[in-house]
């Protein structure tokens, strides 16, 4: 579903990714997991097409289209979803307005038909159900004046009203309290199944007790620099990411 | 244009004095005199004149706008409807080319104490009604457009409210421009009092049926009573030839309201002056706006907020969005006086510049004598924000219509606040369509 090929990229002149590989078939969780500075966020970012950062080399594949050439729309059209870290306020776009506009776009481009005003509403509120959001929250402005623990809920409200092939969570559990955390988690697993991959990046295993991932990577310096099973996240938790990065200079 | 003579002006001033009504007046034949005598001893205003440093009036000199001398060729009922705010339910007062046409209005039985009518027909039926009342407020203020309306007086509308009447529906104030054979200018002139505890809607709203050249140049005139409250809706939709001039003469006194929304959509070259005197104590003023420069489009605004007295609030909130070559003008200046103590004033201007080749000059200014009072202003001059629109491409939502959705997020803070829904829904729709067309890519 997902293939990256030796990539890297630079913010300004600093190469950030320094040859990063990966490879994501659907149905599975992935967890990326890294100390501050490895490069988790721009992976991200890289991938889900945000502006300011150059790839210099290597490639990447999400369903047999070079990702990296299309507009971050299109990719979100091909089913790319990405969790904001920060979820960004848009004072005055109406979250309903916001929403339909860009669920229909995704459906349109599935060659689906858009939906009306009624089957749209129908369609939110189940979602929201999910999530344990108010209605009230569909007449507010996107985001503004959210607490953190609304705004990182309403990401993954969206996730499951857009339903991507593959969902970037990026440091997802950031700024939330445990039942906040559970809220969230729960949601991203209800939206698990065969046909959906996702990208769970974080600095903690805290997340991971929660959104139980299938392999594990530690990114360090811009590269993966191992991999293992869900083991793997519970033994950095233990020891730190000193362990492996020494590991991987002693290698 | 410097040294150019205010002769330019005189066709704005029908040449057969006789003609106007009221003629036979004293006092109001001397107002005319001593407008157009202004009008002829400042002259044309030049950019050396603080009002004028940013606007130049050589695109509307070289039209050669004139009075027209005939009356304009009245639209059907019918005809009138495609300019209708769907789901408004008012006192309908229209008037073309600045003539208050009682075949077009509609205004239904009002309120006992609340009269509404043409200045034309007030001043032949009650010729003392406005005598040492209309042109009081403007006066002081010496504006040059102002004079050249007071020098050209015609008519308008006359709302006269008794004290606590209130009118339930609101008042819309439809200002129809008709194209004719020549380039026309029309003055429409407006008295609105509301006497003390009397509440309204005044919605005014300037329209045209087609593309036409024209001008207008309009002066409302408010006088509020000890606490009364006026809600103003003011629309400008004028066709995208035309000139616009409004001013606003605001008097307001003790406990006294006023909420005015300022749309400024249409015409090619427009300028709008509003001038507040707040002259009774905890007098409330409040001005918002936005307006939308075009390509080629010139939106002009001059607010001159006066504190005369302690404890008075006032808020001058204006936004703007510029594309292509357009081009907008703030000069907001607030003033509070030496015993104006405990003011409270807040001035903002945003603009969100959507082309490189539009421009906005932003003058806000505070001049405050008294030492305890609140007062700020803010000024912002962007783009639309990297960030905004990348969250809403994420969303599999195009650049195009990703940018459109957040200059309408701009916009929405000054929709919200117009006080008619079924006008809030038709601005938001115009402006979403002004938007769509917006080459902002």
């Amino acid at each position: 579903m997902l293939s990256v090929k030796g990539l890297r990229a630079n913010v300004g002149e600093n190469e950030i990714l320094k040859g990063l590989d990966i490879e994501v078939r659907p149905g599975e969780v992935h967890a990326i997991m890294g100390p501050n500075g490895s490069g988790k966020s721009t992976l991200a970012h890289v991938l889900s097409g945000r502006e300011g950062y150059s790839v210099t080399g290597g490639s990447v594949t999400f369903e047999g289209q070079d990702l990296l050439a299309l507009e971050p729309e299109e990719r979100a059209r091909l089913g790319l979803f990405l969790a904001f870290q920060y979820p960004v306020e848009l004072p005055g776009v109406n979250n309903t307005y916001f929403l339909k506009a860009a669920l229909n776009s995704i459906r349109k481009s599935r060659g689906q038909e858009e939906l009306d005003a009624v089957s749209f509403l129908r369609l939110i509120k189940e979602k929201l159900k999910i999530l344990h959001l108010d209605d009230s929250l569909l007449k507010r402005a996107v985001n503004a004046g959210f607490s953190g623990g609304e705004k990182k809920r309403n990401e993954i409200f969206q996730m499951a009203l857009l339903e991507p092939k593959l969902a970037i969570l990026d440091e997802t559990d950031s700024g939330l309290d445990i039942d906040a955390l559970r809220v969230v988690a729960d949601g991203v697993n209800a939206l698990r199944s065969p046909q959906r991959a996702m990208l769970v990046v974080t600095h903690y295993q805290r997340l991971l007790d929660y959104i139980e991932p299938d392999i594990v990577h530690v990114l360090a310096k811009g590269r993966i620099i191992r991999s293992g099973g869900k083991e793997l996240a519970r033994e950095l938790e233990e020891k730190g990411y000193g362990w492996v990065l020494d590991q991987e200079q002693a290698a | 244009m410097t040294g150019a003579s205010a002769a330019s002006f005189d066709n704005w001033v029908p040449a057969r004095a006789a003609d106007l009504p009221g003629a036979a007046l004293d006092w109001l034949e001397s107002q005319r005199h001593q407008a157009l005598a202004r009008v002829r001893a400042h002259g044309i205003p030049s950019s050396k004149e603080e009002a004028w440093r940013y606007t130049s009036l050589k695109g509307l000199l070289e039209q050669g706008f004139s009075a027209a001398a005939e009356r304009p060729p009245l639209p059907t009922l019918e005809a009138l409807h495609p300019l209708l705010v769907p789901g408004l339910d008012s006192h309908r007062v229209v008037l073309v080319n600045g003539c208050y046409i009682p075949e077009l209005s509609a205004l239904g039985p009002l309120p006992l104490g609340v009269r509404i009518g043409g200045l034309r027909s007030l001043l032949a039926s009650e010729p003392d009604a406005l005598r040492d009342r209309l042109n009081g407020i403007a006066e002081g203020h010496q504006s040059f457009f102002a004079a050249l309306n007071t020098a050209g007086l015609d008519d308008g509308l006359v709302v006269m409210m008794e004290p606590d009447t209130r009118l339930d529906r609101p008042l819309e104030l439809i200002h129809l421009a008709v194209g004719m054979d020549a380039p026309r200018v029309a003055q429409p002139r407006h008295w609105v009092a509301l006497d003390e505890g009397a509440q309204a809607r005044l919605i005014e709203r300037y329209v045209s049926l087609d593309q036409s050249l024209y001008c207008t140049n309009s002066v409302l005139e408010i006088a509020l009573g000890r606490d009364a409250l006026l809600e103003h809706d003011r629309i400008q939709s004028e066709s995208p030839n035309a000139f616009h001039i409004a001013g606003l003469y605001l008097h307001q006194e003790t406990g006294s309201r006023y909420h005015g929304v300022n749309i400024g959509l249409g015409g090619r070259w427009a300028r709008t002056e509003i001038y507040a005197r707040l002259a009774g104590m905890h007098a409330e003023c409040d001005l918002q706006g936005l307006y939308l420069a075009g390509d080629r489009q010139l939106m002009d605004y001059h607010l001159d907020v006066d504190h005369a007295v302690p404890a008075c609030v006032s808020r001058e909130g204006f936004k703007g969005i510029l594309y292509g070559k357009g081009r907008a003008v703030f000069d907001g200046r607030v003033v509070v006086a030496k015993e104006a103590q405990k003011s409270d004033a807040a001035m903002s201007n945003h603009n969100l510049m959507l082309s490189e080749s539009a421009e906005i000059d932003t003058k806000p200014q505070l001049e405050i004598n008294a030492d305890d009072v609140k007062c700020s202003h803010g000024t912002t001059v962007g783009q639309l924000e990297p960030e905004m629109l990348f969250y809403l491409r994420s969303r599999g939502i195009a650049a195009p219509a990703a940018r459109r959705m957040l200059c309408l997020g701009f916009a929405e803070e000054v929709i919200a606040s117009l006080h008619a829904e079924s006008v809030r829904e038709q601005i938001s729709e115009q402006v979403g369509q002004r938007l769509e067309t917006a080459p902002i890519d």
